[in-house]
């Protein structure tokens, strides 16, 4: 096993097999703690505010969403975009980092998909609502139908962001369960409750670690991890193409594949963090997730906050060499016309902010990364936010200008679906392990 | 339910539980050596270089996975090729569908051979370990998912050394247990008096 006496070890307090086995299935073993009910009942609280909005939205129509003007994305796209982003990060940490063999990834990964999979599920929220008629939704899948046979049209990318969204979605899903089943395997063998032996040993599919499974299971894993990485890169290029192949000033431009591919790891890293640090705090995983983990992860924050800072810059440069007079405009209102405030909150959120993280102690204190790591995740909405409001808001036709503010329910849609993905995520940590025991297990003796 | 268990059978094993991995590598290494045939290994961590050990070869699942690749790539381009197509062309602004837009196919038959070799991989991997839900799981050890591993020789096979020489060998190895003849059992789905009894009469 290779090991450097400079390097840190990646699992501190030298924990044994049984010492991580025992940490990681406390929650599940144990009756919930004070703060995970707090935690989840704010959760559960929120996701009634959003099934009271969407329910409204649905029973009058979504003429109670302010977004029927000329800024027809609104809110809504804006947060379906910032939620994408968010379910970035976890198949970015299991499998961009799994190919890099970057072994602290195996502290954060199983939490990371989760968050993967549950931001998804709260951006799907947004589209499918959007389209006024919400039990329609069914009608962008290639499906034959009573309209003659006309077929989905494949020229759109509203089309391809089905597919790819939807394919993301199920590939991860696959993904977190592969990795999860022997974790539940050794929850099943530990479990003293006759419930909890039937639905672990359920979801175990019988799995009892040989080693001819092992083997297989890691060249699947890896082959998994190895299409999964141009899968993610896929999505977010996708999600930009809706907004690239239009001839909107401020959205018809080349850079929006990569870059908003940068924002979305940017993003996702900021949401794992924040998560990361509650959770590490709550269910005292400390030595599981070490500042050294941290210190990764702000790196990572600092590396993709200066390429999405690069792109606003670069998209700025081109909008102002390039001739074009509604281009150019766009991009002047952006900064100085009447949402100059949500652009320089996002410069600031995102370009500058992350800098901090060329000092060592940003870099490894752990409160100071969550404020950072909360004001990259306001950042990004906002970018979402700049790039819908304010290149709709003024279009080619000064008589159809308009402002553009969310209603109630808009606003109560998108703090909802934060309900969503912290009544999911409280759940997940209480009845399933929140950290990869197999993998961990194989690195505590490790060092980085 | 499915109230069989098809993976080990009625088998007798005698079995050797280390709590090390590189004492079990290295036992396997010695059984290996010495002519010993090792029905398989119980861990809860994939030990590096155990298939190899064990003289496993690479798994071909790979082959399977492009295959189903393959397929969806068919799958897209048929899908969009037909529709848009065949079917009913949408001719939107004078422009022509026909092959000719068949970079715009590209997203979908990529997502499509995305989404297939994942789910063909995976479900090729589960028919392979024959894995299944509400499959009975065989344990040797009840803490072989935990922190132990189990080195399992099958009893009816024929081998060079006699049973109680296996069994000293995986003593000498440094197994913190041995067991001359044991039998396959699960947790999840008998009754812990059950399952205590079963670990008795072991």
């Amino acid at each position: 096993m290779y090991s450097a006496d400079i390097r840190q070890p990646l699992v501190t307090a030298g924990k044994t097999y049984s010492d991580v086995t025992a940490d990681v299935c406390r929650p599940i073993e144990n009756k919930p703690t004070n703060s995970w009910w707090l935690g989840f009942s704010i959760g559960v609280l929120l996701l009634l505010l959003l099934v009271v909005t969407l329910a409204w939205t649905v029973w009058e129509g979504i003429g109670v969403w302010n977004t029927n003007k000329s800024v027809m994305w609104g809110w809504d796209i804006t947060n379906f975009v910032f939620w994408v982003g968010i379910g970035h990060a976890g198949t970015l940490i299991s499998a961009v980092l799994l190919l890099f063999r970057q072994k602290w990834r195996m502290s954060i990964n199983r939490s990371a998909e989760a968050m993967t999979i549950f931001a998804v599920f709260c951006a799907a929220i947004f589209p499918l609502f959007h389209m006024g008629r919400v039990w329609l939704g069914f009608w962008p899948l290639p499906l034959p139908n009573a309209l003659g046979s006309l077929w989905v049209n494949f020229n759109s990318p509203l089309l391809w962001d089905v597919f790819a969204i939807s394919t993301y979605l199920s590939v991860s899903l696959v993904f977190w369960y592969l990795g999860l089943i022997p974790d539940i395997a050794t929850v099943r063998d530990r479990a003293t409750s006759k419930a909890r032996k039937f639905w672990y040993g359920f979801f175990a599919m019988g799995w009892n670690g040989s080693a001819k499974s092992w083997g297989r299971y890691e060249v699947v894993a890896l082959i998994l991890a190895g299409i999964s990485t141009p899968l993610v890169l896929s999505v977010h290029t996708i999600v930009s193409m809706d907004f690239a192949t239009s001839v909107i000033p401020g959205w018809h431009t080349t850079i929006f594949p990569p870059y908003f591919v940068a924002g979305a790891i940017f993003s996702g890293f900021g949401m794992v963090l924040t998560l990361l640090l509650i959770a590490r705090y709550v269910m005292n995983y400390q030595d599981y997730i070490t500042t050294q983990h941290l210190e990764a992860m702000t790196k990572v924050i600092l590396l993709t906050g200066s390429v999405v800072g690069l792109a606003y810059i670069t998209e700025f440069v081109i909008a102002a060499y390039s001739g074009y007079e509604y281009e150019q405009y766009a991009f002047a209102n952006r900064m100085f016309g009447p949402y100059a405030w949500a652009y320089w909150t996002m410069m600031f959120c995102n370009l500058m902010a992350p800098q901090v993280f060329w000092s060592k102690w940003a870099r490894t204190t752990p409160w100071f990364i969550f404020i950072i790591s909360i004001v990259v995740n306001i950042g990004m909405w906002f970018e979402r936010f700049v790039i819908i409001v304010t290149s709709l808001h003024r279009d080619f036709l000064p008589s159809s200008w308009v402002m553009y503010h969310a209603t109630w329910v808009e606003v109560g849609i998108f703090l909802g679906t934060f309900g969503l993905f912290f009544t999911c995520f409280f759940l997940f940590a209480k009845f399933l392990p929140v950290i990869n025991m197999s993998e961990i297990k194989t690195i505590i003796k490790d060092k980085e | 339910m499915i109230d069989k268990s098809i993976i080990l059978d009625d088998k007798k094993f005698t079995v050797g539980i280390f709590d090390d991995s590189d004492k079990l590598l290295h036992a396997v290494d010695t059984l290996k050596k010495k002519g010993v045939k090792i029905f398989d290994c119980y861990t809860p961590f994939p030990v590096h270089h155990l298939d190899r050990a064990l003289g496993y070869e690479r798994t071909n699942i790979t082959i399977g996975a492009f295959l189903c690749g393959m397929l969806g790539s068919l799958t897209g381009f048929t899908l969009a090729y037909y529709m848009n197509v065949v079917d009913w062309p949408m001719i939107i602004g004078g422009k022509p569908q026909d092959i000719t837009v068949f970079t715009s196919f590209i997203p979908v038959i990529f997502e499509l051979t995305i989404l297939f070799t994942a789910f063909g991989m995976v479900i090729l991997f589960f028919a392979r370990s024959r894995m299944i839900h509400g499959i009975k799981e065989d344990l040797l050890c009840r803490r072989q998912t935990d922190d132990h591993m189990v080195i399992a020789i099958d009893n009816a096979e024929s081998q060079d050394l006699t049973n109680s020489e296996i069994q000293s060998l995986l003593t000498s190895e440094g197994a913190i247990e041995v067991d001359g003849s044991r039998v396959s059992f699960n947790t999840s789905l008998t009754d812990e008096e059950e399952l205590v009894q079963q670990l008795m009469t072991q």
